[in-house]
């Protein structure tokens, strides 16, 4: 075996700490919650040409840029979007329910 | 100095332990120990990880609402040093935290009473079905086939005696 195979082969696990690294953040439930009470700041954005699509085909659920307008609709129609949708019919977790779950006041959802 | 309670699991965090996350929005996520911050990282539902605590009060596998748990909480009122005070409120948490315990340990032990009395119900059920397992279901014919037997025997001298 060859160093460079053997490099390939033995990441260890290098890609999951790049995948869940600050840098590659996406927004969290709680986040998208507060953005959900306000849309029109992110559904109505100004053409953006750094953004994908220019920033007009915003999914605001999944926090996710879209080209057009084709790739938006295919994205509603599939599973991650709809899993997503069940995802945020929660209350979103925080701090405080973590606080009285851990025995400073009753917990009751 | 405060222990602050963990984001993910709700256990304590006394100082000097654990990471804090500090998100863009300047919101603080603390974390008791390093399988709790990659459960945050991995997005993971604390309500949905069967080892937390939300889990368990969530899923009602623990005491939820009870007096003994509304002593402990967060005040933000600085209160002035009063020897007295400080005695009185350290002999009334020991206190608390023996009468927590038992109903704690009593709610547990009441909840368990239903699987023991479901557990005897399947017991019964699945007897009731392999029954065959323990007695033959032919067993009655031999019976039957026996007494026949005897009886014709008893027939055939009562024959030869006449």
């Amino acid at each position: 075996m060859g160093r460079y195979r053997l490099k390939k082969m033995h990441k260890g696990d290098k890609p999951l700490k790049e995948k869940y690294r600050t840098k590659r953040r996406t927004r969290d439930l709680d986040q998208i919650h507060g953005d959900m009470k306000s849309p029109d700041s992110l559904l109505k954005q100004e053409v953006d040409l750094d953004k994908p699509g220019a920033a007009q085909f915003y999914c605001l659920t999944c926090a996710k840029y879209y080209v057009d307008q084709k790739a938006l609709s295919d994205h509603f129609k599939s599973k991650p979007h709809k899993r997503r949708l069940k995802a945020l019919e929660t209350e979103p977790y925080t701090q405080e329910e973590a606080e009285r779950a851990a025995g400073m006041g009753s917990y009751l959802l | 100095m405060r222990v602050e309670k963990c984001f993910f699991c709700s256990a304590p965090i006394y100082p000097g332990h654990g990471i804090n996350f500090v998100r863009n929005d300047s919101k603080f996520f603390r974390f008791c120990r390093s399988k709790c911050h990659k459960a945050f990282q991995k997005k993971r539902n604390p309500r949905k990880a069967r080892w937390t605590k939300a889990f368990r009060k969530s899923a009602g596998k623990e005491l939820t609402v009870d007096a003994s748990l509304e002593f402990e909480k967060r005040r933000n009122e600085p209160v002035k040093y009063n020897k007295e005070l400080w005695q009185n409120t350290v002999k009334a948490m020991q206190k608390i935290e023996a009468i927590k315990t038992r109903r704690q340990n009593h709610f547990i032990a009441n909840r368990l009473k239903k699987g023991k009395e479901l557990r005897k119900l399947a017991d019964k059920v699945e007897v009731e079905k392999n029954i065959h397992l323990i007695k033959s279901p032919a067993a009655g014919l031999k019976q039957k086939k026996q007494m026949v037997e005897v009886v014709m025997e008893r027939d055939v001298e009562q024959m030869e005696e006449n």
